[in-house]
């Protein structure tokens, strides 16, 4: 991963209506990496987008664009290209004249035009649809159509706002994979957008955990997913089992009414802290043998292993496993200090 | 439902007051004052060549000049927050909803040779000018009643226009005059083509705006139907036989627009 | 930008309200004259209302408008439901028909419709009955330009309609015509009621079908005013059209205003399910 920065964000803020949607931020975006903006609706993911597409001019700060501030430059003068929500194909146009569109208001010759569609057609799997109107298309073509009528243009920066939201599931994983091996093959910076935390996981190199206007967290996926800053990351990067604890020293946290070995240090003797376990980290044993003894609430199958409801220490917890227990049977839960995240308390 | 015979009334209705009326123009036209067939109506009509020509001509301009007017107005409108697009919606229907005799009136009083714009002109002392009674003023009667036709079905054809597909225009590097030509234009074809329709029917059709604001020397076909019919004139069968070529006329114009418009569009707008 | 667009629709605003305001500014005008205010009077508006002609009009305008699109209404409604269920070349045979009346110039059904009142009274002449130009002949020439708007609004309401409710409705033990007027009625209502107040506001408004097809005791206030504009200086007009535009202006703010709730608390409404 190079190390150079091709975008960067300096203390944006941007208001709607007198309502703040970002607050101050500041973001780096290294060249050609696949960077992903994560968060629920409504934390200013999207805007952030918007900004580096120009299509939302921030109240203060700047925008930096390999060096150059570019707050005012128009988005038809940006070297970045977007891949929009539902696509936003021109309904009078065909395929080919979609693609084409950029390169025709560039002037290119109508050679070098048709060679370049053609090819971009072929990458995205979309050979022999040229004249089809893009009406005509199911949802995942529209989706190419969208992302080979910017990539075509050769764009330094592809932005790609939820462009899977509208496809299912199954859809959804295959084009997962092919926009991670486009972005591999063309070697260019992709910013995707996106509420999915699995598709954040699946093709980032970088993740920017985003909640309220605010960066919660910027880390790889393994970062961000087994070792989440704060109690929002740590839920909203899967299903977590998050427990207040108390941090006696380092190596040695108490919750669940007993001490546990962490891999954690570094925090104020006795801080009260939020401890996080993820569901398939959870051992069940028979109950001699577990830290802490439950009992079954809740059973449901999910495929490839079944998710439990398990009543413990005034606490429910839910646990991972690929054995089915009885509902009202006791069990033992066994967890070990791997599987234990120590996380400061998150100020409301 | 099995409620097919509901629409009978109706049915009787149409058959009587809409295609009987006009099964009675077709056979006016063609016959004499004994009921003997006749092509001679027609051909009289071929008298008139002058008025024919300019009615389609002072409406055809009138179109073209709303044409050139709403087409901005009804842009910036699509592109507002939906409060103000009500606002502007609200205030573009109201002068519709007055008569439009008054509104001709209107322009009777600003035009006529000591009118307001005249005084106007005197105070710089220009003028007066002969401003009514003139070709002039009946486009500028054709534009003022008709304009709303023009902007409406423009406004409801481009507030479909996504934003985002506008925004993905600009993204690829079109300038708003590119996004203009390229991307809004072609996709308001359907509304262009209801609006010409629109304001090109009444216009060619009117004999009230010529007769107030186009003085005796400005007819148009209407005129020359209701001469025909309530006139000094009275000859219902060359009246039947001019009303037809009106008839003609209007079924080209929109022929031509209809292979533009989208048949679905046009329903709607008509509500 | 901003600037030179907020300055373009204030132009073209200007363009449709000059007139209006012209209009409405030497209504108080004390003197005949159209072009010099010479001091405030509300004397137009008191003749206005001793007008015997202008009130008479009035009262036949509001008859004919409420009579017409009464009959136009169930006219209309009802031939939506049987349009409705026929197959589609059939069905779109009836809709150009019933579009006739809305494309054709408004001057050829006036004189179209005159013809056949003409001949109609030929006929009864013949048989030594009387027919004379009147509310008769106006009503049926508004009804039949009124329908096809009723029609227009009303199908769309029933295509829209989910054909299982009127099942459901037979399912739980009503009467088809039960099963109309207490499910699909309603369901339709909204189409229905638009339907009347364009009839209604057609039929008010209309000048040149009305021209051809009212008799001499039957003068709707488009005509009154036409004749009116025909003798040049007459104040009047001006005091009248003030009015007329303080009332549409009213209708449609109420109007603006009630759609502007319906639609604040279907917000809030989607709001709260979401």
């Amino acid at each position: 991963m190079s190390t150079n920065t091709i975008i960067s964000l300096k203390d944006i803020v941007v208001e709607f209506d007198g309502e703040r949607v970002l607050e101050g931020l500041d973001l780096d975006i290294h060249d050609k990496e696949f960077v992903t903006f994560l968060g629920p609706s409504g934390c200013g993911k999207t805007t952030t987008l918007r900004i580096i597409g120009g299509f939302v001019a921030p109240k203060n700060g700047d925008v930096f664009f390999e060096g150059k501030r570019i707050n005012d430059l128009p988005p038809y003068k940006r070297q970045v290209n977007t891949v929009f929500q539902r696509y936003a194909l021109f309904p009078h146009l065909n395929v080919f004249e979609n693609v084409a569109f950029g390169l025709k208001i560039q002037k290119l010759p109508e050679k070098e035009i048709r060679t370049r569609v053609l090819e971009m057609l072929e990458l995205v799997n979309l050979k022999g649809f040229e004249n089809r109107g893009v009406n005509q298309l199911s949802g995942g073509q529209q989706q190419r159509v969208a992302i080979a009528r910017a990539l075509v243009n050769h764009p330094k920066v592809l932005l790609l706002d939820e462009p899977l939201g509208a496809l299912d599931l199954k859809l959804r994983k295959e084009m997962q994979i092919e926009l991670k091996k486009i972005q591999q093959s063309l070697g260019i910076t992709f910013i995707y957008v996106t509420h999915d935390q699995e598709e954040a996981l699946t093709m980032s190199d970088t993740v920017v955990v985003m909640k309220d206007g605010d960066i919660q967290q910027i880390g790889t996926p393994e970062d961000i997913y087994n070792e989440p800053k704060n109690a929002f990351v740590a839920d909203f990067i899967g299903e977590s089992n998050i427990v207040p604890g108390i941090m006696k020293k380092d190596f040695l946290v108490e919750f669940a009414g007993r001490d546990f070995e962490c891999v954690d240090s570094g925090f104020t003797p006795m801080e009260q802290v939020d401890v996080v376990v993820r569901p398939e980290d959870i051992k069940v044993v028979p109950t001699i043998a577990g830290h802490i003894t439950g009992i079954v609430e809740n059973v449901t199958f999910k495929g490839v292993h079944f998710e439990m409801e398990v009543l413990a220490c005034g606490t429910h917890w839910l646990i991972h496993s690929t054995q089915s227990q009885a509902v009202g049977a006791s069990i033992g839960m066994q967890i070990g200090p791997e599987d234990i995240h120590i996380m400061h308390k998150m100020e409301e | 439902m099995k409620s097919k015979y509901s629409a009978l009334p109706y049915y009787v209705w149409m058959a009587l007051f809409t295609i009987a009326p006009l099964i009675l123009v077709l056979v006016f036209a063609f016959t004499d004052n004994n009921g003997a067939f006749t092509i001679e109506n027609i051909s009289q009509v071929g008298e008139y060549t002058n008025v024919l020509v300019r009615s389609v001509w002072l409406a055809a301009v009138a179109t073209v000049i709303c044409l050139l007017i709403a087409y901005p107005l009804a842009y910036i409108m699509s592109r507002l927050g939906p409060s103000k697009q009500r606002t502007m919606v609200m205030l573009i229907m109201l002068p519709m909803w007055m008569n439009f005799l008054l509104r001709t009136y209107a322009w009777m009083t600003i035009l006529e040779n000591n009118g307001l714009l005249n005084r106007f002109f005197g105070l710089f002392g220009v003028g007066p000018f002969d401003m009514i009674n003139t070709q002039g003023a009946v486009v500028l009667g054709m534009v003022y009643n008709y304009l709303p036709f023009m902007i409406l079905p423009l406004y409801t054809i481009m507030v479909k226009i996504d934003n985002r597909v506008i925004e993905a225009a600009q993204d690829l590097g079109a300038s708003p005059l590119k996004v203009a030509s390229s991307v809004v234009l072609p996709l308001s074809v359907p509304g262009i083509s209801t609006g010409i329709t629109m304001v090109f029917v009444p216009a060619v059709s009117t004999f009230i705006i010529s007769r107030m604001l186009g003085g005796g020397g400005n007819l148009l076909i209407g005129d020359l139907i209701d001469l025909q019919f309530l006139g000094n004139a009275y000859n219902p069968h060359l009246g039947s036989a001019i009303s037809l070529v009106l008839m003609v006329i209007i079924l080209l114009c929109m022929s031509v627009m209809n292979q533009f418009g989208e048949e679905e569009e046009r329903e709607g707008m008509l509500i | 930008m901003k600037w030179l667009s907020k300055t373009y629709v204030a132009a073209v605003m200007l363009f449709l309200y000059a007139p209006i305001g012209v209009l409405i500014f030497f209504s108080f005008n004390e003197s005949k004259s159209r072009a010099n205010f010479t001091g405030f009077t509300l004397d137009w508006y008191q003749k206005l209302f001793s007008n015997e002609m202008i009130l008479q009009s009035l009262l036949n305008t509001l008859i004919v408008a409420l009579v017409s699109s009464v009959i136009a209404t169930v006219l209309g409604t009802m031939a939506a439901v049987g349009v409705n269920s026929l197959r589609k070349g059939p069905k779109a045979l009836v809709m150009n028909l019933n579009n006739l009346p809305i494309v054709n110039p408004e001057i050829v059904t006036g004189v179209s419709l005159m013809l056949l009142f003409v001949m109609f009274k030929e006929l009864m002449g013949r048989v030594g009955m009387n027919f004379e130009f009147g509310f008769t002949t106006l009503i049926l020439a508004h009804v039949s330009f009124s329908v096809p708007y009723v029609l227009l609004n009303v199908l769309p309401k029933l295509r829209q309609m989910d054909i299982f409710v009127y099942e459901a409705a037979l399912d739980l033990g009503c009467s088809p015509s039960q099963a109309f007027f207490r499910v699909v009625l309603p369901e339709i209502m909204p189409g229905i009621l638009a339907g009347f107040l364009m009839a209604l506001t057609y039929s008010i408004d209309d000048f040149v079908i009305s021209y051809f097809v009212s008799g001499p005791t039957s003068q709707t206030l488009p005509i009154t005013i036409y004749s009116m504009t025909r003798r040049k200086v007459s104040p009047e007009i001006n005091a009248l059209s003030t009015i007329i535009f303080a009332v549409v202006l009213l209708v449609l703010l109420l109007v603006n205003f009630h759609g502007a709730r319906q639609e604040r608390l279907q917000r809030r409404k989607g709001g709260a399910a979401a």
